[in-house]
């Protein structure tokens, strides 16, 4: 064994005086220098001790590639080549969702087309911010703003592990030329707009090129609570059924739901009540994922709404008339008077 | 042995055609009134990418590219001592990026047409009979500018551009030694001036081979340093203008002639990188054919 471990060593410093010679003088220099004592060869050796920057790092990694593809397809990859011009520390902090985080969504370097580039790029921006933030000034319950206009960002401890919003931060610090990187499992979403305007957002195809909560839109509106979710004062946690749930609920009904005003057809007092159900009583605080606990929580309207266990980021959301309890689609969606976790039913009381 | 260097001008001076890769001139000289025009087709693959500071194992948007060329390479002595070539290749670089990359995009999979029109004059400044041989102290000089009307400007678009747009003017210093065997070695060192951004650089190549009247062989390192005022591939300075960036490469290859009859003669090569920055490690072969008179 002695031996062995002695041979291997030899081996090792040979190849290290080797690999020297190499970086030194270069392959080629060794070969030209016969002929020509000036010429010098590309080595990695001038560079192989430099840090890459957060594109080259987002270009570098398998794990990465949704996100690549994001940022060249959100014309962000060039300004994260670079040195931050809006920092003194020239640097920037981007909290980078690996491949499965864009996955949840259905996202992947083939499916990234559904959004639009506009939105795409905001929300890449809502993951990067100014100057260097090492894992080491990151506490719970701190905030952070983020590069989409300064939206802030928080961070939330849950059983010992870090979040910001709903998304767990699973590697921390990796250093770039330009910056930070901390991966995160989940992609985050900020809209700039209240809830309403979000949902709109939505509707318009502002997010998606095809519309989504058109059905909720409509139904808000006909219920004339629009004005009510609006209210910058308040900090909503929302469930938002998307237009599947809609149609879903049309048919559960007897109706047929072809196009979003077919809502209209639901009596005005169950579809306010109904909706009223998708939102907390309590609007002094909204709540990521990564603050929602299994248990039963008031409404604003009369039934109340109960979470499943926590798993993996997600929760099932139910009401008391629904025979299984949906699920989120898009959770952690934030807006600027509350958060909305798109889901996939609508919650029913018993009818 | 007597080497057949008629036969042998043919094929010695289209071996640049494989994309910059060697030498822009070969260290042969043609006699006065001696010629010969070569026609060689292309092909190189990548899907490595070497960027500073690592590696990168797909190219970014289009994932693997291929390069094929058809090259026209015609060479003239004016007299013993000065030589004149033109080179004039037509590229075509083919991607594989996905058909929802391309659409998110605005990008397509292809770009083609003519590249970079080469004009060379070859100087042969002293010659010596040494060790058994000759050696021959040449010295070149020439232009290349685009011909073609490619785009290098379209973002990451001109990951497959087929070339710099720049207009570089070369020297270039070689020395040949051809022993009496009919081995040979051929070193160059060189400088060039280039336009549109894309940094000066020094280039340099060294090639031993053997050269007899049935067939010739040769294997080659060459070397491009690059300017340090190009930038990195998505590093600092970066703004998606790829003729800007800082290309070096270490690159081997090896060629090969073999003369079949009335001054015709075929010829093949590999060539591969070793190292490099900025550029895709890229592995190709070419064949073609020459006519010598």
């Amino acid at each position: 064994m002695e031996f062995l471990t002695h041979f291997n060593q030899q081996i090792t410093k040979t190849i290290i005086i080797m690999k020297n010679i190499y970086k030194k003088f270069g392959i080629a220099l060794a070969f030209s220098s016969v002929l020509l004592t000036a010429t010098s060869c590309e080595t990695s050796s001038s560079y192989e001790d430099e840090l890459p920057s957060i594109a080259n790092i987002a270009v570098s990694n398998d794990a990465f590639s949704t996100l690549e593809a994001a940022a060249i397809n959100g014309g962000v990859a060039g300004v994260l080549s670079n040195s931050n011009p809006n920092d003194a520390s020239g640097d920037y902090t981007v909290f980078a969702p690996n491949n499965s985080a864009f996955a949840r969504l259905g996202l992947d370097e083939s499916t990234l087309g559904v959004l639009q580039t506009p939105f795409l790029t905001n929300t890449l921006l809502y993951h990067v911010s100014n100057g260097n933030l090492p894992s080491s000034a990151i506490a719970a319950d701190g905030t952070s703003a983020s590069a989409l206009g300064g939206l802030t960002r928080r961070f939330i401890n849950r059983d010992g592990s870090l979040f910001i919003n709903g998304s767990k931060i699973i590697a921390t610090d990796i250093t770039a030329e330009n910056g930070t990187v901390h991966v995160i499992d989940k992609v985050m979403i900020a809209t700039g707009g209240n809830v309403v305007e979000s949902a709109i957002a939505l509707q318009s195809a502002s997010v998606f090129k095809t519309p989504e909560l058109s059905y909720l839109v409509e139904a808000v509106v006909f219920a004339g609570l629009a004005d009510a979710l609006s209210n910058p004062a308040a900090k909503f946690t929302v469930f938002a059924p998307n237009d599947q749930a809609f149609i879903n609920l049309g048919a559960a009904l007897g109706l047929t739901f072809d196009e979003p005003s077919d809502v209209r057809m639901i009596d005005k007092d169950l579809l306010t009540a109904v909706l009223l159900n998708h939102v907390f009583a309590d609007t002094s605080k909204d709540s990521f994922t990564s603050e929602l606990n299994a248990g039963s929580y008031d409404a604003l309207g009369d039934d109340n709404i109960r979470l499943g266990a926590y798993n993996n980021g997600v929760l099932t959301v139910s009401g008391s008339g629904n025979g299984t309890p949906a699920n989120m689609v898009i959770p952690d969606v934030q807006t600027t008077n509350g958060i909305v976790h798109v889901i996939d039913q609508v919650l029913l009381p018993v009818l | 042995m007597k080497i057949n260097l008629k036969l042998l001008g043919g094929m010695l001076f289209m071996l640049p055609l494989t994309m910059a890769a060697q030498s822009p001139i070969s260290g042969f000289m043609k006699a006065k009134g001696e010629g010969s025009i070569t026609v060689t087709q292309s092909r190189e693959d990548y899907n490595d990418v070497f960027l500073v500071p690592n590696k990168v194992n797909s190219v970014p948007v289009f994932n693997e590219v291929t390069t094929k060329s058809v090259s026209l390479y015609a060479e003239y002595g004016f007299s013993d001592r000065l030589n004149f070539v033109v080179s004039l290749p037509y590229i075509q670089t083919t991607g594989e990026a996905t058909p929802a990359t391309l659409a998110n995009n605005g990008f397509e999979n292809e770009r083609s047409g003519f590249q970079d029109v080469s004009i060379y004059g070859k100087y042969k400044i002293k010659s010596y009979e040494i060790m058994s041989g000759n050696l021959d102290i040449i010295g070149a000089l020439g232009v290349e500018t685009p011909l073609g009307n490619y785009n290098v400007d379209e973002g990451l678009q001109s990951i497959i551009a087929i070339g710099n747009r720049s207009t570089d003017i070369t020297g270039l210093a070689i020395a040949n030694y051809k022993h009496n065997s009919g081995f040979f070695a051929i070193g160059q060192l060189g400088y060039s001036l280039r336009s549109n951004e894309v940094p000066n650089a020094v280039i340099s190549e060294l090639k031993l081979g053997y050269a007899a009247s049935v067939i010739y062989g040769d294997i080659y390192i060459a070397n491009q340093l690059s300017g340090s005022d190009g930038v990195d591939i998505l590093g600092e300075g970066f703004t998606g203008f790829f003729p800007a960036t800082q290309v070096n490469y270490t690159r081997i290859g090896a060629n090969m002639f073999v003369p079949i009859v009335k001054g015709f003669g075929l010829t093949a090569g590999i060539n591969t990188y070793i190292e490099g920055r900025n550029l895709g490690d890229s592995t190709g072969a070419y064949s073609g054919i020459s006519y010598s008179f």
